[in-house]
C-alpha cells in the first residue's frame, strides 16, 4: 500500500500554491542560469585549453632592440627551444582613435582563428580581432584606414595569443575597443612602415614543462641566457614575458575558470538561503500540526517516515525546478551567456559541450545542500516524543522565564517586541537574506559609479595632458615640456603578485610633480594602497629579468591614482641606475610634442591610456549589472515575503484573537507587520555598512591578482538607492501582508487552536 | 494475562516541585476486556494510558502485552511495539486536514500488514457516505467517529482511548461509547480507556479507579450496561 501521507503533498502544492511557486521559479531562474553558464563556460574553457594545442600557443615571447642575428637565435636554440619571428607594427587607425597590432599571419606559432570571411590574400587586406571590430563596428567587406593605407576587411579572427586584447603585459586591463590585433599577408606587412616595428620572438619548449613551478624554473634559467647572449650578439632585451605571466594568453582562462567557482558558490549560497526557508516553513508546519504528528507517532508511524514525509516537498520542488532550469539553461541561457563572454573575450569558435558537472553542480549539488539542511532540522524538530508533540510541547529546553520588559513601555510597543523575540530564527534568516541581497545590489549599483570615480580621479590628477617615453633623447621646443627618466621595476611583495612598477627621475624644480626629494623615494597612492606601503617604510623592488634589487625608503606618497609608481628625484635616478648625468628618455608636457619625429618616440601616453580599465570594465561588465540588480532585488523580495508570511502564518490564532478583541486592521498590522519592518529597517541599516567593507575586502583582494590598482570607492549615494531600494521591495510585501492579515478570519483561526 | 501492568512508578519536576503521578501500579487485563479507568484530573490516569501506549516512559515497573515487555524496547522497537498492538484515540480528533475522511482512515490502514477493509469499516462507522469529505466538513462527532476508524482499521489488539468523548456532547459521546463497544465485540480488541466521567464505567468488563497515583479500587464488572443505555 503506497503511503497515504503522500496524497497531501498535490493538495498542500495546491493550497500553498503561491508560496511554492515563488520559491520554485526562483530556484529554478537561479539553476537556468547557473547552468546556461556552466555549460557556455565549460564549453569556452575547453576551446581555451586546447586552443594552446590546436593553435600551437606560445611559451613565451620576448622583444630585441634589433632584429636577433642567426647565432643569436642558434645560441638560444641550444636551451632546448624553438624560437620564431614574431614581428609586428603598430599603426594608429583612421576614422576613430585606435591602435592596431599587424602581424603576419601565422602558420606554425600562435596559429589564427577565422571567425568570420577569410584570411587576407592579397596586399591591402587585412583580417582584424573579431571583438574588436565589434567593439569599433567594423564587418568583414568593409574597409579601414591604416596610417596612410586603406585596406579592405576579409575576414574576423581570434589571435590564440591574444584572447584577452592587452597592448602590454603590465597594463592593468586590455581595452578591446581602442586596441585591437590584425594579421595581413607577408607583402601586406611589407608596405606598413616601419617607424613601430617590433623584434618580437615566440618560443616553443622541445620538452614542455611538467607544472607552472618547472615553467617557471625554465622561464628562469631562459631569460638569464636571454640577458648575457643578446648582449654579446650586441643587442639588448627590451621585453621578456613567459607564457603563464602573459595576461594576454592566461587572463581569459583565470577569468572563465574563477567564474566558474564565482557562480557556483553564488548558485550554492543562494539555494542554501532557500533551503533555510523551506526549514523555517517546514518547521512551523510541524509546530502547527504537532497534535497530529504526536498522534501518527503513537499510532506507530516511525520518525523517519516522517522525517521522509516532510522531506519531500522541498525536494520534489527543487528537483522539478533543477530539471526545468537545467533544460531552459541548457537550450535558451547557454547562448547568451557565450554571447557575454563573447563580448569580452577574443575566444576561438567553440562546441556545446553537455557535460556531468555542470548538471551535477546545479542539481545534484542544490538536491543535496536541501536535502542536508532540511534533513537536520526535521531530524531535530522531529527528535521530540510522541506525547510533546501531542502536548504541543515543543519546547526542547525548559522554558526560560519570559522576558522581563519594562511595563513603562506602552503595551503595543511590548507586544511588537515579543513578536521579533518570538520570531528570531525567521528574522535571523531575513538578515542573512538581507546581506546577501545587499552584497549583490552593491555590486550592481556600485561598479558604475566606481568607474567613474576611478576615471574622474584619474583624469584630474594627471601629471600633464601627453607624457612622451623616447627611444633617445632628443631636444624640443614645445612649451611648457619638461625632461624626465623613466623605468620599470618590478615589485617584490610576498603578498601580492609581482607587477611592473613605473620609476620616474623627476627634475628638482618640476613644474608638474612638486615634491620636494630627499635622500628617499615617494611612491604613488595607488602603490601605498595596494602594497600598504607607507613614509618611512623600505621599498624593494627588483631589476626585470635579472635579479638586482634596490632598496629604497619612502618619503612620503604622492597622489597619482592611475599607477604603481616610484618618482625619484632625477640625479639620484641616473645614478642609481648608472646613466649618464643629464640622461633623460621622456617628456612630460600640456602640449602635444610636433617636432620629434615619430621613430624617436617609444610611446605617448595620453588620458585614453590611463582610463581604458573603467572603459573595458564598463564594456565587459556594464549589462551585467541591470541583472546583478534585478537579481539583488527579487532575491529581497522573496526572502522576505516567505518569511514575513511564515510570521503572519504562525500567528494567525494570535491575530484573530486580537481581532475577535476588537483590535482594528491597522492596529494588528502594526503588531506585526511593523515587527517585520524594524528588523528589516535594522538588517538594511546594519547590512548596508558590513556589505561595504565586505566589498572593500573583496575588491582588495580580487586586485592582488591583478596589475594595477582600482580604489575602492563607492559615494553614499549608492547606499541610499540600496536603503530606497530594500524598503521599496518591503513595502510591496507589507502591502501584501496586510492584506493576508485581512483575510485572517476570527473562526478560522478557532478552529484551528482546537 | 494479555496485558499485564506490574509496579508502575512515574514522577514528574524535581525537588520541591515533584510530584509522584504513579506510586507502583498494578494491573492485569484480559484479551477483549473494556477497562475504565476512572478518576479526577491529576490522578495519573492519562499517565498510565501514555505508558502503556509506549509514547511515555514509567521511572520503574513493566507493561507486557502477550509477554512482550516494553522496559527494554528502544525507540525503534517501542514504535514498532506500538504499529503492531495499539490504536489511540484522544479526546482531539488530530485528523489531518488536508487528507479526506476515507483517507484519514488509510493512513491507519497502512501501517498494518493486515487492515481490515476500509470501506467496509466506513459503513459500520457510518461514514461512508462522508468518505469524500475533508474532517473541517464534519461535525465533532463524525470526526471523532474518524479517529476511531484510523485507530482501529490496523485491528490493534489495543485501544488506548483518552477521554474520547470529552469535547462532544451528550448524545454524541453516547454514540461514540456504542462504536467502542460495537467494535470490541466485533473485532475482539482490548479497549483501555480513561474517562473521569463516572457514568462509563457501567459499559466495561473492568473499572479501575485512581487517585493520587494508586489505585483506590479494580473492580470486575459483571453487570455490564450497553453504552447505548448509559446515562448522566
Amino acid at each position: 500500500m503506497r503511503n497515504p501521507l503522500n496524497r497531501r503533498l498535490p493538495r498542500e502544492l495546491k493550497s500553498e500554491s503561491g508560496k511554492y511557486i515563488v520559491i520554485f521559479i526562483f530556484v529554478c531562474g537561479m539553476i537556468a542560469i547557473v547552468s546556461g553558464f556552466l555549460v557556455a563556460n565549460d564549453s569556452m574553457v575547453t576551446a581555451y585549453d586546447e586552443g594552446f594545442t590546436k593553435y600551437n600557443i606560445e611559451d613565451g615571447n620576448f622583444e630585441l632592440g634589433a632584429k636577433a642575428d642567426d647565432k643569436l637565435i642558434e645560441e638560444l636554440e641550444k636551451q632546448n627551444l624553438t624560437i620564431y619571428e614574431n614581428f609586428y607594427k603598430e599603426e594608429k587607425t583612421g576614422g576613430f582613435d585606435s591602435t592596431l597590432r599587424i602581424f603576419i599571419n601565422r602558420e606554425k606559432i600562435n596559429r589564427v582563428c577565422l571567425m568570420d570571411g577569410r584570411f587576407p590574400e592579397s596586399e591591402n587586406e587585412i583580417a582584424i580581432d573579431r571583438m574588436y571590430a565589434d567593439n569599433n563596428k567594423l564587418t568583414t567587406g568593409e574597409e579601414i584606414e591604416l596610417g596612410s593605407k586603406t585596406l579592405k576587411i576579409s575576414g574576423l579572427v581570434a589571435l590564440s595569443d591574444y584572447s584577452a586584447l592587452y597592448s602590454s603585459p603590465s597594463d592593468l586591463m586590455f581595452d578591446a575597443s581602442k586596441f585591437g590585433v590584425s594579421v595581413m599577408t607577408r607583402e601586406g606587412y611589407d608596405s606598413i612602415n616601419d617607424k613601430n616595428l617590433h623584434y618580437s620572438y615566440s618560443f616553443k619548449y622541445d620538452n614542455p614543462p611538467g607544472d607552472d613551478e618547472e615553467a617557471k624554473k625554465m622561464s628562469d634559467d631562459f631569460i638569464d641566457v636571454l640577458s648575457e647572449k643578446a648582449i654579446e650578439s650586441m643587442n639588448y632585451v627590451t621585453n621578456y614575458i613567459p607564457e603563464y605571466s602573459n595576461q594576454a594568453i592566461i587572463f581569459t582562462g583565470d577569468d572563465l575558470k574563477g567564474d566558474n567557482m564565482a557562480f557556483t558558490v553564488f548558485l550554492y549560497l543562494v539555494i542554501a538561503i532557500i533551503a533555510f526557508i523551506f526549514a523555517i516553513m517546514t518547521s512551523n508546519t510541524i509546530t502547527k500540526e504537532a497534535n497530529v504528528i504526536g498522534t501518527l507517532r503513537a499510532s506507530g508511524y516511525s520518525r523517519g517516515e516522517l522525517v521522509r514525509h516532510y522531506l519531500t516537498m522541498p525536494m520534489i520542488v527543487v528537483l522539478i525546478a533543477a530539471a526545468v532550469g537545467n533544460v531552459l539553461g541548457y537550450t535558451c541561457l547557454k547562448d547568451y551567456m557565450a554571447d557575454a563572454y563573447y563580448g569580452s573575450y577574443s575566444l576561438p569558435t567553440y562546441v556545446t559541450l553537455w557535460n556531468a558537472d555542470a548538471f551535477i553542480k546545479t542539481t545534484a549539488g542544490p538536491l543535496i545542500l536541501m536535502f542536508i539542511i532540511n534533513l537536520a532540522v526535521l531530524e531535530d524538530k522531529l527528535r521530540l516524543s510522541p506525547l510533546k508533540f501531542i502536548r504541543r510541547d515543543l519546547a526542547r529546553k525548559t522554558k526560560k522565564k519570559a522576558l522581563h520588559l519594562n511595563t513603562k513601555i506602552p503595551i503595543l510597543h511590548r507586544f511588537r517586541i515579543r513578536v521579533i523575540f518570538q520570531n528570531i530564527p525567521n528574522y535571523i534568516t531575513i538578515f542573512t537574506g538581507v546581506l546577501l541581497a545587499n552584497v549583490i545590489l552593491l555590486f550592481g549599483l556600485g561598479l558604475d559609479p566606481l568607474l567613474t570615480h576611478y576615471e574622474h580621479d584619474i583624469t584630474s590628477n594627471m601629471i600633464c595632458d601627453y607624457q612622451y617615453l623616447l627611444k633617445a633623447g632628443q631636444e624640443t621646443k614645445t612649451d611648457g615640456a619638461e625632461k624626465f627618466c623613466a623605468g620599470a621595476l618590478d615589485t617584490v611583495d610576498i603578498k601580492h603578485k609581482s607587477e611592473t612598477a613605473s620609476v620616474y627621475g623627476i627634475a628638482a624644480d618640476s613644474r608638474y610633480i612638486d615634491i620636494d626629494f630627499k635622500d628617499g623615494v615617494y611612491i604613488t597612492n595607488a602603490y601605498s594602497e595596494k602594497f600598504g606601503l607607507h613614509k618611512g617604510d623600505t621599498l624593494k623592488v627588483k631589476e626585470k629579468y635579472s635579479h638586482d634589487e634596490y632598496s629604497f625608503v619612502i618619503d612620503g606618497v604622492y597622489y597619482y591614482p592611475s599607477s604603481i609608481a616610484i618618482f625619484m628625484d632625477q640625479d639620484k635616478f641616473n645614478e642609481t641606475f648608472d646613466n649618464e648625468d643629464g640622461y633623460f628618455n621622456g617628456y612630460f608636457t600640456d602640449n602635444e610634442i610636433t617636432d620629434i619625429e615619430d621613430v624617436y618616440i617609444a610611446s605617448k601616453i595620453t588620458q585614453d591610456d590611463f582610463t581604458k580599465v573603467s572603459r573595458q570594465l564598463e564594456i565587459s561588465m556594464g549589462n551585467m549589472m541591470t541583472l546583478f540588480v534585478g537579481f539583488g532585488v527579487i532575491m529581497f523580495v522573496l526572502i522576505i515575503y516567505l518569511l514575513s508570511k511564515i510570521i503572519i502564518e504562525k500567528n494567525a490564532q494570535s491575530i484573530s484573537m486580537t481581532k475577535i478583541l476588537g483590535y482594528k486592521a491597522s492596529e494588528i498590522g502594526g503588531l506585526y507587520v511593523l515587527s517585520t519592518a524594524l528588523v528589516v529597517a535594522a538588517s538594511l541599516l546594519i547590512t548596508i555598512p558590513v556589505c561595504n567593507v565586505l566589498m572593500d575586502k573583496l575588491i582588495t583582494v580580487a586586485m592582488s591578482g591583478y596589475s594595477g590598482w582600482l580604489p575602492y570607492y563607492v559615494p553614499f549615494s549608492v547606499f541610499v538607492k540600496m536603503a530606497a531600494l530594500g524598503l521599496g521591495s518591503y513595502a510591496v510585501v507589507a502591502a501584501l501582508q496586510y492584506i493576508k492579515i485581512g483575510h485572517i478570519s476570527k473562526s478560522d483561526a478557532l478552529k484551528n487552536a482546537e | 494475562m494479555f496485558l499485564e501492568i506490574s509496579k508502575i512508578k512515574k514522577h514528574f519536576g524535581e525537588g520541591d516541585s515533584l510530584v509522584e503521578v504513579l506510586k507502583g501500579i498494578d494491573i492485569q487485563i484480559e484479551k477483549g476486556e473494556i477497562c475504565v479507568l476512572l478518576g479526577p484530573s491529576g490522578s495519573g490516569k492519562s499517565t498510565l494510558l501514555n505508558i502503556i501506549g509506549g509514547i511515555d516512559s514509567a521511572d520503574s515497573g513493566t507493561i507486557s502485552i502477550n509477554g512482550e515487555k516494553t522496559e527494554d524496547m528502544n525507540e525503534k522497537a517501542l514504535t514498532l511495539y506500538r504499529r503492531k498492538h495499539l490504536g489511540f484515540i484522544f479526546q482531539m480528533y488530530n485528523l489531518i486536514p488536508n487528507l479526506n475522511i476515507k483517507e484519514n482512515v488509510e493512513v491507519g490502514a497502512y501501517l498494518s500488514d493486515n487492515p481490515l477493509d476500509v470501506d467496509e469499516l466506513l459503513k459500520t462507522l457510518g461514514l461512508y457516505e462522508h468518505r469524500h469529505k475533508l474532517p473541517n466538513q464534519l461535525s465533532g462527532g463524525q470526526q471523532q467517529r474518524t479517529a476511531i476508524g484510523r485507530a482501529i482499521v490496523k485491528n490493534p489488539d489495543i485501544l488506548l482511548c483518552d477521554e474520547p468523548t470529552g469535547a462532544l456532547d451528550y448524545n454524541t459521546s453516547k454514540e461514540i461509547l456504542k462504536l467502542i463497544e460495537d467494535v470490541n465485540h466485533k473485532y475482539g480488541n482490548t479497549v483501555v480507556m480513561v474517562t473521569h466521567n463516572d457514568a462509563i464505567k457501567n459499559m466495561a468488563d473492568r473499572v479501575i479507579k485512581l487517585r493520587d497515583g494508586m489505585i483506590r479500587e479494580n473492580i470486575v464488572n459483571k453487570k455490564k450496561t450497553a453504552a447505548a443505555d448509559l446515562e448522566w
